[in-house]
């Protein structure tokens, strides 16, 4: 199957891991969580962060188990931790 | 009713010399206002302000402020509780903290989730708990 490139926007405690961003590849009609699950096989250390973290994509969270559309960014948002 | 939440010189015993935010801004504003502006109808309020700092915050300097007026002093405080919740559980920002011994981490998920039941369901903290 084709697969397309995503660009992913990582803030805090995720660019330890992955730097400000990285694109990944993946299939058409994956789901974001497979752009996470992309991610945890770049870097296993990051597993445990991941498993927490949302979606973004023009400021809304998208649900995991939702394919992706035609975005080619997306916003990947640890934990928060305000306040 | 005014909150005001001030940088603690200490976190998990554990000396902090200063914390930085940082947020997806637009999403973090966009978010602020939306809490805000539901707050104001769910409590009757006449009025409601939130602001989070972002950047270095010193310790005992202001982080977030959370205001809340109403006719009636109860309806101002469990808004106002509601909104910093919220906030904490829910917005694009991140804690990073300095610690005296040189090192510095990110802060994890906000310690206020026991709370979450009263308000709504936030299934992402109940997942990471």
């Amino acid at each position: 199957m084709d697969k397309r490139p995503i660009k992913i926007i990582c803030f805090a405690g995720l660019r330890k891991y992955f730097g400000n961003e990285i694109t990944v590849l993946v299939e058409s009609g994956a789901s974001y969580s497979r752009v996470i699950d992309e991610l945890k096989a770049i870097n296993p250390e990051a597993a445990d962060v991941l498993s927490s973290c949302r979606i973004a994509v023009n400021e809304e969270f998208m649900s995991l188990d939702e394919p992706l559309k035609t975005e080619n960014i997306l916003f990947l948002i640890p934990p928060s931790s305000g306040g | 009713m005014l909150f005001s939440g001030e940088v603690r010189d200490n976190n998990k015993g554990r000396e902090v010399t200063h914390l930085e935010y940082e947020a997806y801004e637009p999403m973090a504003n966009k978010m602020i206002t939306e809490i805000v502006d539901e707050a104001i109808s769910r409590f009757k309020l006449n009025q409601a302000v939130c602001v989070h700092r972002l950047g270095q915050v010193d310790i005992s300097g202001c982080a977030v402020v959370v205001i809340t007026g109403a006719g009636h002093r109860k309806e101002a405080y469990d808004a106002n509780s509601y909104i910093i919740d919220r906030v904490k559980n829910v917005v694009p920002i991140w804690k990073h903290e300095f610690f005296a011994d040189g090192t510095s981490e990110w802060g994890q998920n906000c310690d206020c989730v026991t709370h979450k039941d009263e308000h709504e369901p936030d299934h992402h903290h109940e997942k990471a708990e």
